[in-house]
């Protein structure tokens, strides 16, 4: 066991305190729900088109997802064109 | 002219507002004999309103077809009224076949607004009074809360079913199918699952026989739209670790594409709050979004508006306009565009940052309903007022949500307990294992 590794261990106490409150508060409130409406309305989508064009590359990164990713964010708007 | 103390004579002659209109979608002029731009701008269809006024039940009274009595109730779990004098049933009119409102949503242009969702007129007042047939006395209905009254001298019972302008009276109703009792039990299983750590005095207060049926105000929206993402994804090309044994770290090495995607869709029947205070989701401040959450309902099963589905249930107005609503619905539209092409961008497995969107709603169709939901509330004391719980239940499908308001001293010395616990496993594994 290395001392860095030990120390990261110690974090999981208020971690875990920490996770288990927001999670019953949630439970218990619900404050994080509301109407799906993305998947709960009927759409009818004709087939999505589109292009993509390679721009440049990343040597060397240690993110493992692209920086600002929203691709699951569907309600985070951004600039509107 | 010298007398400056009076206004100017409004103009009454030719082409003023004074004259009759001509009937409506008329022109002087041939369109035939005229060039083809102008032609074409004058035969581009108008704004549609689809007329959801109910003739028949304009003075206010919805007589049984059979006997022609006034007491007319909601059987309850059904779409039917039944007379309550000569046990006569029948079945309201869907307001889905009686319009074509599943129809044609892919041809939708411009905005087409029911007669039940128009703009709500400055001077409308929510009292309206009417003059009872029966024996002439005077009965005031107030549609804030209500949409019905009986004639306390003769018994006739009266319905607002004239379409005012003041935003009560929607194009259609779906009645309660989920009967109190079924809500009773579908709120306390709820509240049994959330029992431990609630507030000592939500527990003893509670009391689910108050749940109260409402009919609510919301906008059912039909559109068609095209929308257009576009932003930066990446692919990983490689991924390596570098560093000796002690201190690895991985890196990777990635393609960047610009990626655009463009989607036409339509959207049936989505569903959006039209009372101010309901559409205010702020979580800090109210639970509405408990009632949000209880959406979608079976809207394709709503029947044209008959104030009789309401006797007893208690309603609230509709105070907000197509245009008050458009932003919400645009954004609902584009986070729908955004699920959409959610599929289309799979093979970026480091995922896609969409930097600008745009949207173009080519046609939208505006009706106003009433849905039915049994609510149960709860008024927790506190600072600011406090906050109002509530627990919902979709007098449809019988889904149900609720906020239960939590006693935070016993929440949060359990959760201290257990970090102290595993803060204790992981003193004793570090012990262990130096």
């Amino acid at each position: 066991m290395t001392e860095d590794g030990g120390l990261w261990l110690l974090l999981a106490g208020p971690a875990g305190a920490t996770g288990l409150y927001w999670a019953l508060y949630r439970y218990y409130r619900n404050t994080d729900k509301s109407h799906a409406f993305e998947r709960e309305t009927a759409v009818e989508a004709k087939p999505v088109t589109g292009s993509d064009h390679q721009v440049s590359e990343v040597i060397g990164t240690q993110n493992t997802r692209i920086a600002g990713d929203n691709v699951r964010e569907y309600r985070k708007r951004v600039n509107r064109a | 002219m010298s007398n400056t103390g009076f206004p100017p004579q409004a103009h009454t002659g030719p082409g003023s507002p004074r004259d009759v209109p001509p009937p409506a979608g008329t022109f002087p002029i041939d369109p035939a004999t005229l060039p083809e731009p102008i032609r074409d701008e004058l035969e581009a269809p108008d704004p549609v309103a689809i007329n959801t006024a109910a003739d028949e039940l304009k003075d206010g009274l919805n007589r049984c077809q059979k006997c022609g009595s006034t007491d007319i109730r909601h059987k309850p779990s059904s779409d039917r009224l039944v007379c309550l004098f000569c046990r006569h049933e029948w079945l309201g009119i869907r307001v889905e076949d009686a319009f074509g409102l599943g129809e044609g949503i892919d041809q939708l242009k411009g905005t087409v607004v029911a007669s039940g969702a128009k703009d709500i007129g400055a001077d409308a007042a929510s009292l309206m009074s009417f003059k009872c047939t029966g024996c002439g006395a005077e009965v005031t209905v107030n549609t804030d809360s209500a949409m019905t009254a009986r004639c306390h001298w003769c018994r006739h019972v009266f319905g607002v079913n004239e379409q005012v302008a003041n935003g009560a009276v929607p194009d259609a109703v779906l009645p309660f199918h989920i009967k109190k009792d079924d809500a009773v039990a579908r709120i306390r299983q709820f509240v049994d699952k959330r029992r431990m750590f609630a507030l000592k005095a939500f527990k003893e207060q509670f009391t689910p026989e108050n749940v109260i049926g409402v009919y609510l105000p919301y906008m059912v929206v039909d559109g068609n739209v095209s929308a257009e993402v576009a932003g930066k994804g990446e692919i990983e090309t490689r991924s390596y670790t570098r560093g000796t044994d002690k201190n690895k770290q991985t890196y990777y090495d990635a393609d960047v594409y610009q990626v655009q995607r463009h989607v036409d869709f339509t959207v049936d029947d989505l569903t959006l709050e039209s009372s101010a205070e309901r559409g205010n989701l702020n979580t800090l401040t109210n639970t509405n979004n408990i009632i949000n959450t209880i959406l979608p309902f079976d809207t394709k099963n709503a029947v044209k508006w008959n104030a009789s589905y309401l006797i007893g249930i208690t309603s609230e107005k509709r105070n907000q306009d197509v245009e008050h609503l458009r932003p919400r619905l645009e954004d609902q539209l584009l986070s729908i565009a955004r699920a959409q092409v959610e599929a289309s961008v799979s093979r970026y497995d480091r995922g896609v940052r969409w930097e600008s969107e745009r949207l173009s709603v080519h046609g939208t169709r505006w009706v106003s309903m009433y849905l039915p939901v049994w609510l149960y509330s709860y008024q927790q004391p506190g600072s600011n007022k406090g906050m109002l719980h509530y627990i919902a239940v979709n007098g449809r499908t019988g889904e149900t949500m609720g906020s239960v308001p939590v006693q935070h001293w016993k929440l949060l010395l359990t959760a201290l307990t257990v970090g102290t616990f595993i803060e204790g496993l992981v003193l004793w594994f570090l012990g262990a294992s130096s």
